[in-house]
C-alpha cells in the first residue's frame, strides 16, 4: 500500500511537471521532517582511486596519527577542528562550515567484511551490494529502480560521467549515462560544437548518437524549466556536473538517483600535493551545491552521499599511501542528523596494517533506501540492517 | 581494428573468418570463396507453398471461392512461410564458412529488387534468390539476363500487364534505370521502345516466357538500332552502351567498402569490369586485393546484418533464433525480401537514424545481457509462429586472452570491435578495466563484458 500511495505522489509530479497541482494537505506533509515525498533525491559522489579518510577526516588528537605517518601526516595547527577530536582537512572548510550548520554527518569507520584492495573489484563491491561478495551483474540502485520503476522510465537515474556506472546497471535501463550535460542546452548549438574528425561518416555517427541519448527530451525540458542559480560554481569537472544536477532537480526532473564520480584519489605518491587538490575540487563544488540547494529551498529533499571504494593504509609508504580498508563517508543535506556517527579510527588496533571497518556500507545504502527512498533494502537483496542515527 | 578482422566483417558479416583470412591471405581466400558449392535443394518449408503452374492457378481458384477468413487463413500462412525463408537465408549467411557467396547474394537481392510483398508467391522468390546465388560471381550480363526472366521479377515490375495492346513500362523502365545503365545513359523512347520489346514476358513454369497472343510484333528503335527485339537482344544492346560497367561497380564499391566511392575508383574498376567482359569473379578480385592494401577503413556504415550478426559472433549465441534476426533486422529498415521500394535500401547514412541508433544500443545492451532481440514486444510474444520463447535467456560468453593484462584485454577487443579509437575513449576503457584488474579473479569476465558493451555502443563500432 505504501509503494502505491507513493507511485502515485511520483507519478502526480511527473505528470503535471512538478508538484505544483499536489493537494495543499500533501504539500504541508512534504514541509515535515522525514516525511518522504516524490521528489526526493540522492546525488552519489564517488571518489575513485580509493580516498584516503584518515587524512580527511582526521583523528588529530591521536598521537598515533602522527607516528605512523611521519611525512604525510597533517599538524595540528592547519586542521579544521571537528568535534571528539576529529578535524577536516584544511581544503574541507566547506565541509566543516555545513557540518556546523548541521546538515553533514560523518559516518566512520565505513567498510565491509574480508576487505578487497583491488579497486577494480572494491569498487563492483560497493556499486552491487552483494551479500558474500557474489558477483552480481546489476547495481544495487539498478535492482532498486527496476522495482521502484513500473515500467521502463530512462530518467529515473542519471549518471553524469563518461561512462556507465555499475550500480545503475539493472534489468531494465531506468537510468542514462550523459557525458556532456552541455549539450542539453540546445541542440543546434552542440552540433555545431562537435568537433569535426577528418572521416565524414564517423562525423555523421557521431552527431547521432549525440543526439540520442534516451530521455534527453525530459532532460532538456528540465534545463528549460529550472530557475537560474545564482551561486557561482567552480570551473572544475565535478562543479559543472553538480551544477548540472542541481538544474535538473530544479527543473523538476523527478529522477531519484543522480551518481557523478572524481577521480584522482590514488595517492600513492606525492600524496600532500595531490591529495590536496583533489580534496579542494571536491569541497568548493559540494559546498556550491549545496548553498544552491540551500538558496532554492530544496536541501531538505537533496541527500549528497560521498563516498569511496576504500581507504589507504594506515602507515605512509614515505610521500604516499597504499590501499587500505575502512574509511568515512559523509552525507549531506536531506535533513540528516548532522552527527558523527561511530567510533573515531582506532590506530592501536589494526589489521594487517589497515583499519578494521566498524559500519557496513551496506546499512548506510539500507538507511538511505529506507529513510529517503521508503524503500526496503531486503527487496533488493541487501541484508544489513539500516544504520541508526542518520536521518 | 586489425585488418583481417576489418576484412572478415566486409566480406562477410563478422570476425569469424578473419583468421582464415590471416592463415591463407586474402587471395586464396576469394578462390575458395569464388569455389563454394550451391546447395540446390528445395528448403522444406517451402513443401506446402504452390510451385507449378497448375498450382498457382489453383491457389489462386481458392482465394477467389474462399471465404475473406480462410483468404486471410492463407495469406497468414504463405507470410509465415516467407519468415521461415528469412531465417533459412539468416542461418547461411551466418553458418557458411565463406559467407562471400551469401553477401554478394545479398548485395543482387538488393539490386534486383522482387519483394514477396508483390510477389507473393513464395517458392518464386526463392528461385529468384537461388539464380542470384548461383550467378553471385558469375556474369552481370548473363545474371541480368536470367534474373529479368525470372517469374519473381515479371510480376514485381508489372510485367504480367505488359501486353502489346496496352503497354507497361515499369520493368523496361527500371531495367534501364536501376538494374544497369542509371539515370542520363537512356531516353524516354528507349523507355517506350524496350515496353514493346519486353511486351508479353509472363509466368511461366520454371521461369518467365512470352505469351504468343501478348507479344509485339512490329520492329521499334532501341539505343539507335531498328529490330524486333527481345528481351536477350535487348540486353545485349544495353551492355554495349558505354556507361554500363560504371552503376554496378558504384553500387559493389558501396555495398563492401565505401559508403560514397569516390568517382575516379569508380571509373577505374567499371573500366576494369568492361575488359573483363563483366566478369564479377576478377572485378571483385580486383577491387578487395587492392583497397585490402589501402589505410581505408571506417568508410562505411554497418548494415542492420552485419551489426546483429557481428555480436553474435562475438557473443557465442548458439542456434540463434533466425526470425528474431529477422524481425530485428525489419526494425532496423533492412528487412529482407521486402525493400521498401524497387530502388532497394539505400545504405550509407540512410542505415542509421536516431531511433535505429537506439536501437542498436538498447539491443546491445540487452544482448550483454544475456537477453534475447526484441524481447517483450508484444508483437514478438503473442506470435504463434515463434517456436523459440524469446524471452529465454541467452547464454552469452566472449573470448578474450587470459593471461593478459586491462591493457592488453582492452587491445584485443579493439582489434575486434573498432576501427579507430581516441585518447579519451582509452581513457574511459582503463576506467572500466583498471590497471589492477586481473582476468583470473572469479567474476572477471563480467568487467570484460562490460567494457565491450561500452565499445559497441561507441560510434566508432557502427563503422568498417
Amino acid at each position: 500500500m505504501k509503494m502505491d500511495r507513493r507511485r502515485f505522489l511520483t507519478l502526480t509530479g511527473t505528470f503535471t511537471g512538478g508538484s505544483l497541482l499536489l493537494p495543499d494537505f500533501l504539500y504541508s506533509f512534504g514541509a515535515q521532517n522525514g516525511l518522504v515525498l516524490g521528489e526526493q533525491c540522492v546525488i552519489f559522489v564517488q571518489l575513485n582511486g580509493g580516498n584516503d579518510g584518515l587524512n580527511t577526516f582526521i583523528p588529530f588528537e591521536d598521537a598515533l596519527y602522527y607516528n605512523l605517518r611521519p611525512t604525510i601526516a597533517l599538524s595540528k595547527n592547519e586542521v579544521l577542528n571537528s568535534s571528539k577530536g576529529m578535524a577536516f582537512h584544511p581544503a574541507l572548510k566547506g565541509f566543516a562550515s555545513m557540518q556546523q550548520s548541521g546538515d553533514l554527518s560523518v559516518i566512520q569507520n565505513v567498510g565491509y567484511p574480508n576487505p578487497v584492495r583491488s579497486h577494480f573489484r572494491s569498487q563492483e563491491i560497493w556499486q552491487t551490494a552483494p551479500t558474500n561478495q557474489e558477483y552480481l551483474n546489476d547495481g544495487w540502485l539498478g535492482r532498486y529502480l527496476d522495482l521502484q520503476c513500473k515500467e521502463h522510465q530512462p530518467t529515473a537515474g542519471i549518471n553524469i560521467d563518461s561512462i556507465d556506472n555499475l550500480a545503475l546497471k539493472g534489468e531494465e535501463a531506468n537510468s542514462i549515462t550523459v557525458k556532456d550535460p552541455n549539450r542539453f542546452k540546445t541542440k543546434s548549438k552542440s552540433e555545431n560544437e562537435s568537433l569535426l574528425s577528418n572521416n565524414p561518416q564517423l562525423d555523421f555517427v557521431r552527431k547521432i548518437a549525440n543526439s540520442v541519448v534516451e530521455g534527453s527530451n525530459d532532460i532538456q525540458k528540465a534545463v528549460a524549466k529550472s530557475a537560474v542559480s545564482d551561486v557561482v560554481y567552480p570551473k572544475t569537472g565535478l562543479a559543472k556536473n553538480l551544477e548540472w544536477i542541481s538544474k535538473l532537480i530544479k527543473g523538476n526532473l523527478n529522477s531519484k538517483i543522480y551518481y557523478t564520480s572524481l577521480g584522482g584519489f590514488d595517492t600513492h605518491d606525492n600524496q600532500l600535493a595531490i591529495h590536496k587538490n583533489k580534496l579542494k575540487e571536491l569541497n568548493d563544488a559540494v559546498y556550491s551545491l549545496y548553498e544552491d540547494l540551500k538558496k532554492s529551498q530544496q536541501l531538505q529533499n537533496v541527500t549528497i552521499v560521498v563516498f569511496s571504494e576504500f581507504g589507504r593504509r594506515v602507515k605512509d609508504n614515505g610521500r604516499g599511501t597504499d590501499h587500505g580498508t575502512a574509511a568515512p563517508m559523509f552525507i549531506i543535506g536531506g535533513n540528516n542528523r548532522g552527527k558523527i556517527i561511530g567510533n573515531n579510527p582506532n590506530l592501536s588496533d589494526l589489521d594487517n596494517g589497515d583499519l578494521k571497518y566498524e559500519i557496513d556500507f551496506r546499512s548506510v545504502y539500507a538507511s538511505i533506501l529506507k529513510n529517503k527512498l521508503a524503500f526496503d533494502a531486503s527487496e533488493i537483496g541487501i541484508q544489513n540492517k539500516a544504520l541508526e542515527g542518520l536521518f | 581494428m586489425d585488418n583481417h578482422t576489418l576484412w572478415s566483417l566486409r566480406l562477410g558479416y563478422s570476425g569469424k573468418q578473419s583468421k582464415t583470412i590471416e592463415k591463407i591471405g586474402l587471395k586464396k581466400f576469394l578462390e575458395q570463396s569464388y569455389d563454394t558449392k550451391v546447395d540446390s535443394k528445395i528448403p522444406d518449408f517451402l513443401e506446402n507453398s504452390p510451385k507449378s503452374l497448375d498450382e498457382y492457378k489453383e491457389l489462386r481458384k481458392k482465394y477467389k471461392t474462399s471465404s475473406p477468413d480462410e483468404v486471410k487463413e492463407m495469406r497468414k500462412k504463405e507470410g509465415q512461410t516467407s519468415f521461415d525463408m528469412k531465417a533459412w537465408w539468416i542461418a547461411k549467411m551466418n553458418e557458411d564458412e565463406f559467407p562471400l557467396r551469401e553477401k554478394m547474394t545479398c548485395f543482387w537481392h538488393n539490386h534486383y529488387v522482387s519483394t514477396f510483398q508483390k510477389v507473393k508467391v513464395n517458392y518464386w522468390v526463392f528461385q529468384h534468390n537461388q539464380i542470384l546465388r548461383e550467378n553471385a560471381f558469375g556474369n552481370f550480363k548473363i545474371l541480368t539476363k536470367k534474373i529479368i526472366q525470372s517469374n519473381a521479377m515479371v510480376r514485381y515490375l508489372d510485367n504480367v500487364d505488359n501486353r502489346k495492346d496496352k503497354l507497361n513500362e515499369n520493368l523496361s523502365r527500371e531495367l534501364l534505370e536501376l538494374f544497369t545503365l542509371g539515370i542520363g545513359n537512356y531516353t524516354e523512347d528507349d523507355i517506350k521502345n524496350g515496353a514493346k520489346g519486353l511486351a508479353g514476358l509472363g509466368i511461366g513454369e520454371e521461369n518467365a516466357v512470352y505469351r504468343r497472343f501478348f507479344e509485339y510484333d512490329e520492329s521499334f528503335d532501341y539505343f539507335g538500332k531498328k529490330g524486333n527485339f527481345k528481351i536477350e537482344e535487348m540486353i545485349d544492346i544495353i551492355f554495349e552502351q558505354p556507361n554500363i560497367p560504371y552503376l554496378i561497380t558504384r553500387k559493389i564499391l558501396k555495398w563492401f567498402i565505401y559508403d560514397n566511392p569516390k568517382d575516379e575508383l569508380v571509373q577505374y574498376y567499371g573500366d576494369y569490369f568492361k575488359k573483363m567482359k563483366f566478369e564479377i569473379q576478377p572485378l571483385l578480385t580486383k577491387i578487395f586485393t587492392e583497397e585490402f592494401a589501402k589505410n581505408n577503413s571506417g568508410s562505411k556504415i554497418k548494415n542492420p546484418l552485419e551489426y546483429s550478426l557481428q555480436l553474435r559472433n562475438e557473443l557465442n549465441i548458439e542456434n540463434p533464433n533466425g526470425k528474431l534476426i529477422a524481425f530485428f533486422l525489419k526494425e532496423q529498415g533492412m528487412d529482407l525480401f521486402n525493400q521498401p521500394n524497387v530502388k532497394g535500401w539505400d545504405g550509407g547514412n540512410s542505415w542509421l537514424t536516431s531511433q535505429v541508433f537506439l536501437q542498436r544500443n538498447n539491443v546491445a545492451d540487452m544482448l550483454c545481457n544475456g537477453k534475447n532481440l526484441a524481447r517483450g514486444k508484444k508483437e514478438m510474444d503473442e506470435n504463434s509462429m515463434m517456436k523459440q520463447n524469446p524471452n529465454t535467456l541467452l547464454n552469452v560468453k566472449l573470448n578474450w586472452n587470459k593471461e593478459g593484462n586491462n591493457k592488453e584485454i582492452i587491445a584485443e577487443l579493439k582489434n575486434r570491435l573498432l576501427f579507430q579509437t581516441d585518447e579519451t575513449e582509452q581513457k574511459d576503457f582503463e576506467k572500466i578495466l583498471k590497471y589492477d584488474f586481473d582476468s583470473k579473479t572469479e567474476g572477471s569476465e563480467y568487467a570484460v563484458m562490460r567494457l565491450f558493451n561500452f565499445m559497441i555502443k561507441t560510434p566508432e563500432f557502427q563503422l568498417i
